[in-house]
């Protein structure tokens, strides 16, 4: 396999985009990393319909 | 007893800080039980199976936050919602945080607002999970994925996926990596080395870079691939890469590779790609043969310990461990304290691995152990909440900790069963691990201190001795400080031993000398 991605990411600063409880980034600050939080929740409220809907309509994200 | 209720249509809670507000409203004065969480399917089976489902709740959706309760009075539910909300994360305003960063809608957005972003955590619940992980790796992000209950078609796909573009995608149920020095989801902060790590268990993988960390070395990285990597269904997709991603890496001189089972149609390529690597293996693999492992070029390594060990002769180190003798000396002391009536071992853990571990080196010693998780089926526990005989517990499985977080997170979910044990006549041992990381409890020893002076104190007043045996993962980079962890526990008399393992034999001695002195008429 190429390596290569992987190899950039061990020599690079990490930077986390966090995807879920805040808890984690906090942790990850208090180690000294930067992180950026992605506000997650369910799309349409978690109501599985309407994103089943959207999903053909395009518009999860 | 009544039960109140608090409905916040259109707010939304993390699971994690859900469940973290479920510990919270639990631990309140005037609170029989209490459960809060986002009111959707799962979430309200929760509430019926507690009894806190209402009429009212009944009609609320996902989109509804909920706090239940059954209290003594609607004072007692306010002062405990009160409590509830102060403890919780305030909702993001969009404010900068700690390093600068704004949070963000989507990882589209996170990845536009900064640039540098290279990896991403995901924690979301388990059916959301391939669609978040699609997204990062689509945005060019290696992906490190907590969420469990993944459908193993998800897992594969969203592995197919990184291994197309060249990236990781540790997990799902990934408890443990270490990237660029970074201890990532429930790791521990270790010093950087020349060991590169990959491994199917979590906790595996975190002992062995604690033991080369107290050694004088340390890790390159750690790659988790998650429990279900090497399932025949998933292909050990991530194992593989892992392997090929430390052979290439310069930093990685030796690596150590540890799973617990590996699917029959995936264990041959594995051993292959061992065949071929061109840096020094150790391998654990429990359900791998010996010869079969030999074979392949790499060193064999019968446990955990063993699988440090072996890293640490590579580089002329070893970590001194008790020797049977010792352990035998020490047990002798304990069984000293005992009263005729006490004779069982009763292992309280927060997670399968160290449980199980624990349980294969007491068999030997003292015979059958009943457990929620037993090693065989005849010898389950009829109620998980009451120990016979010989027995040890996972309080990290689902009976404990549905509507509550882990005990790695929240140690209040194993705090209970030190008085539990104690108060059994019959229990001469008290089995405990302890797991520290960042996001874990700030001082899990601590939170239970004053239930073993209790407990020793009850049994004091009933002519009896508790023994106490323990052992803390973990480092002295962690937050929490293993050796400051471990002298808590030491100076409250409780018996510290430097591994799981270890910790398990000595327990198990001190179970064997003393059926063995019974059974002499000795005293």
């Amino acid at each position: 396999m190429d390596c290569d991605k992987i190899l950039d990411l061990f020599q690079s600063e990490l930077v986390v985009v966090n995807v879920g409880p805040k808890l984690f980034a906090t942790a990850l600050e208090k180690q000294g990393y930067r992180t950026v939080q992605v506000d997650w929740k369910p799309v349409a409220g978690g109501d599985r319909e309407m994103q089943k809907i959207l999903e053909v309509l395009g518009g999860l994200e | 007893m009544e039960v109140f209720v608090k409905i916040e249509r259109g707010r939304y809670v993390d699971s994690l800080e859900t469940l973290l507000a479920s510990s919270v409203l639990n631990d309140q004065p005037g609170i029989e039980i209490g459960c809060a969480g986002m009111a959707t399917d799962p979430g309200k089976d929760v509430l019926e199976s507690v009894g806190l489902l209402t009429e009212e709740l009944k009609t609320c959706d996902g989109s509804c936050y909920i706090i239940a309760a059954r209290a003594e009075s609607q004072a007692a539910f306010d002062a405990a919602v009160d409590e509830v909300e102060a403890n919780l994360a305030p909702e993001d305003s969009g404010d900068e945080n700690e390093t600068g960063e704004r949070s963000c809608p989507t990882i589209r957005a996170a990845v536009a607002a900064c640039p540098k972003a290279n990896l991403c955590s995901v924690a979301v619940p388990g059916e959301y999970a391939l669609g978040e992980v699609k997204k990062a790796l689509n945005a060019g992000l290696h992906c490190v994925v907590f969420s469990n209950n993944v459908p193993l078609s998800d897992e594969r796909e969203m592995k197919e996926l990184a291994w197309e573009k060249g990236l990781l995608c540790m997990g799902p149920d990934c408890g443990v990596a270490n990237i660029n020095g970074a201890a990532l989801v429930l790791a521990s902060i270790n010093n950087r080395g020349p060991f590169g790590i990959c491994g199917a268990s979590g906790v595996g993988i975190q002992h062995v870079a604690a033991i080369l960390h107290e050694a004088g070395t340390g890790i390159s990285q750690t790659i988790g691939t998650g429990g279900n990597d090497l399932k025949n269904e998933v292909g050990g997709i991530m194992m593989l890469m892992g392997i090929d991603a430390l052979e290439a890496d310069p930093e990685t001189k030796y690596i150590a590779l540890i799973a617990r089972r590996i699917g029959d149609l995936v264990e041959p390529a594995i051993l292959e790609r061992i065949s071929r690597c061109k840096k020094p293996v150790v391998a654990m693999f429990m359900s791998c043969d010996r010869a079969a492992v030999e074979k392949t070029g790499a060193v064999w390594a019968r446990d955990l310990d063993d699988c440090a060990q072996k890293c640490l002769a590579m580089v002329g180190k070893t970590y001194e461990l008790e020797t049977d003798e010792e352990l035998a000396a020490k047990a002798a002391e304990a069984v000293s304290l005992l009263a005729p009536e006490q004779k069982y071992v009763r292992g309280a853990f927060s997670g399968g691995t160290f449980m199980d571990e624990a349980m294969r080196a007491l068999i030997p010693k003292v015979g059958d152990v009943l457990s929620n998780c037993p090693l065989k089926e005849e010898w389950r526990l009829a109620d998980s909440h009451k120990s016979v005989g010989n027995a040890c517990i996972d309080y990290g499985e689902e009976e404990f900790t549905l509507g509550r977080p882990h005990p790695a997170i929240d140690p209040g979910v194993r705090k209970p069963a030190i008085l539990w044990e104690a108060g059994d006549p019959e229990t001469a041992v008290i089995l405990l691990d302890f797991i520290l990381t960042p996001p874990g409890h700030m001082d899990p020893v601590g939170y239970v201190l004053d239930d073993i002076r209790r407990a020793q104190e009850l049994a004091r007043d009933a002519g009896r001795h508790i023994v106490f045996v323990a052992s803390v993962l973990g480092t002295d980079a962690d937050f929490q400080n293993v050796s400051a962890q471990r002298k808590k526990l030491a100076d409250a008399g409780v018996l510290v031993c430097r591994t799981n393992h270890q910790a398990a034999l000595l327990s198990g001695e001190i179970v064997r000398q003393k059926k063995e002195r019974d059974m002499h008429g000795l005293r």
